[in-house]
């Protein structure tokens, strides 16, 4: 009987027309965002458009998730592919510049409704690089201090007080270097915002000039001072851990990365965040379509099934803790007022339009980590 | 067909194999070692040796010392092992020494992790039996976590080479020496020992070779400053997608391993002469 069925529907997808197809997802990043297409995204696609299936697949976490992309893209351009085996792809806000410029993507957000809503200017320009319509954000992250009120009743509200504070209490600030995932990252690129003694803005916006980056010494000579007197972790999570277990008593994390955490249990729910000023960067993570994706048009009813308020309250804010990818004034409509305000306890949205900041574009972000590597040994 | 013919054909896939998937990549990664903005030059190196020199000679001393460490602590094993005379410990020592080797790497890092934290389950057991009090405590989640990682994982391999090696020695001479009154450490050290030392040196050298080349360990337990070249390789790739200088430093590593593979030629050809 059983094998019947399935000749029967082999004969049935033999004769039917080729209109049902499978679109294949790339998505750089944890485990959790393969998870979030396969279990949430990829049936509430094929439920809404039926006969068509979703394939996610998972290219590692971080920027090396986003690297494996943009050098799968590089590989089919240089072999002259017709259709890419890419139809939509994930990736982090540092590879969608290069995808623009080497004209690897498609122009495509005025194409679908959602692209209205979105409003912030990550979506317009990525890390220096003009990216407006080729992009919809999935979400925002933020990084912030996570800190244990028990142990710091006062928190520091600014680098400076953050400085002071460290060397007042060594080794109970704890944070992953550069090596070890991009929380530590965001905590060093947030130092030169508040010590390079150039402007942020000019980092954050560009033009890249030379000589910007030789201002940062006495900012990565204090950087390095500041290192020996706190905790190395390994990791992001690491972090956490540590955070939990109390061996430290902050360091900075990823917001959402600390709500999850929150929520499982696996850290003390008394755990607060604070966003020191001058601000720490955040990051979102864009859809993106290929120029030759071999189902164009399934991959932006897919984009806009994502980016709708629905999907971006039920998926983005309520499972995963992350701010929403389009405007938060159409998501909140969409959410009970709890998950609504869990999301904007410890940093409020006043906060998060001042402090937020981007990450350096990219020449400066390198220029940042390249003399990291060589200022904090 | 003539054999030869027949036998070349029989050998291709595998040498086909090893060309493609080997020879190839090692060539063009030496090449782009040298490759700077489509120019040749060295300018890879220097950034390499600029920025990574402390983790060049780090990842070298704590490859060598891990190495050191693994060769103690395999002829202990190899030693009891053959010239153990309390029967049960032998077996349960037989039993237990190869587990390690079925634990990947990146399992290792994660076990060691938990257990070398400062609240770990290491400073817990020891503060719990008064042997230290919690402020003493201090994580092990540096370069000492990474040797405990190599040791740990590795011993169990080069030992059971060893191990293997003193079996086979002949018994007539450890028994000759017992019955002239020589103490089992003696009977190691002057008679086992220096019967399996070609044996010993090439499991320590394919251990050298393996924690060159491994990256989670370090990832996991000290991805800091410094660090292991495979931690920098894995970054200059993934952050900057610089292959230039993460070419540079696995030829830098590379290096690194031939030299131990050299002394070892040199050692094993002097024996010969």
């Amino acid at each position: 009987m059983k094998r019947l069925s399935f000749a029967a529907f082999a004969m049935a997808a033999a004769i039917l027309p080729a209109k049902a197809a499978e679109l294949t997802v790339a998505t750089a990043g944890d485990q959790n965002m393969v998870d979030y297409i396969n279990q949430y995204l990829g049936p509430l696609f094929e439920k809404t458009y039926p006969g068509n299936t979703v394939r996610a697949v998972g290219t590692g976490a971080g920027d090396a998730g986003s690297q494996k992309i943009l050098e799968r893209f590089d590989a089919q351009s240089s072999a002259n592919s017709a259709k890419w085996d890419t139809d939509v792809a994930v990736v982090h806000e540092k590879f969608v510049g290069p995808m623009v410029t080497k004209n690897y993507l498609d122009k495509y957000r005025s194409d679908i409704a959602t692209g209205k809503l979105v409003t912030r200017d990550n979506a317009k320009m990525a890390l220096g690089t003009n990216v407006d319509g080729y992009v919809m954000p999935m979400f925002n992250s933020q990084t912030a201090i996570a800190y244990n009120p028990t142990l710091v009743p006062n928190p520091p509200k600014s680098y400076a007080e953050l400085k002071d504070w460290a060397k007042a209490h060594p080794k109970q600030f704890g944070y992953n270097g550069i090596k070890g995932g991009a929380s530590g990252v965001s905590f060093v690129m947030g130092w030169i915002y508040a010590f390079g003694g150039g402007d942020a803005n000019v980092l954050m916006n560009g033009p890249f000039k030379e000589e910007e980056t030789k201002k940062w010494d006495a900012a990565f000579k204090s950087l390095a001072d500041f290192t020996t007197n706190a905790t190395l972790t390994p990791g992001n999570a690491g972090t956490l851990d540590l955070l939990s277990r109390g061996e430290i008593a902050m360091g900075p994390v990823w917001v959402d990365m600390f709500y999850s955490w929150k929520a499982d249990g696996r850290l003390p729910p008394d755990m607060k965040l604070i966003l020191p000023a001058p601000g720490m960067p955040g990051q979102p993570m864009h859809y993106v379509i290929p120029e030759k994706a071999a189902n164009k048009d399934l991959a932006e009813k897919f984009i806009a099934l994502a980016t709708s308020p629905k999907v971006q309250a039920e998926g983005i804010v309520k499972r995963f803790n992350w701010y929403p990818g389009i405007d938060a004034d159409n998501v909140k409509p969409e959410l009970d007022k709890d998950t609504w305000n869990k999301l904007f306890v410890d940093i409020s949205p006043e906060d998060l339009a001042t402090k937020g900041k981007p990450f350096p574009i990219a020449p400066y972000n390198n220029a940042i980590l390249e003399a990291y590597e060589k200022s904090v040994k | 067909m003539s054999r030869r013919v027949l036998g070349l054909f029989l050998v291709a896939p595998s040498l086909a194999v090893i060309l493609f998937l080997f020879i190839l990549p090692l060539c063009l990664s030496a090449v782009g070692a040298f490759r700077v903005d489509q120019a040749w030059g060295l300018g890879n190196f220097w950034k390499a040796f600029d920025l990574y020199t402390k983790d060049i000679l780090f990842s070298a001393v704590i490859v060598g010392l891990s190495t050191v460490l693994i060769g103690v602590a395999s002829v202990a094993i190899g030693g009891y092992l053959t010239l153990g005379t309390h029967p049960v410990a032998v077996a349960i020592l037989r039993w237990l020494y190869r587990w390690p080797m079925f634990i990947p790497f990146i399992v290792v890092g994660q076990i060691l992790r938990a257990f070398l934290a400062k609240n770990g389950m290491m400073n817990n057991v020891a503060v719990s039996l008064g042997l230290m009090t919690p402020l003493d405590a201090t994580s092990f989640l540096d370069w000492r976590g990474i040797v405990i990682a190599f040791v740990w994982k590795q011993t169990p391999f080069v030992a059971l080479l060893v191990a293997g090696a003193m079996a086979s020695v002949n018994r007539e001479g450890i028994e000759a020496a017992v019955n002239l009154g020589a103490s089992r450490l003696r009977i190691l050290f002057e008679i086992v020992l220096p019967q399996v030392t070609t044996t010993l040196a090439v499991g320590l050298i394919l251990s050298f070779v393996t924690m060159m080349s491994v990256l989670s360990v370090p990832l996991m337990i000290n991805a800091q400053s410094p660090t292991m070249l495979t931690a920098d390789i894995a970054f200059r790739v993934n952050s900057y997608g610089d292959y230039g200088v993460a070419n540079a430093l696995g030829l830098i590593s590379l290096v690194l391993a031939a030299s131990v593979a050299w002394i070892y030629l040199r050692i094993s050809l002097k024996e010969q002469a």
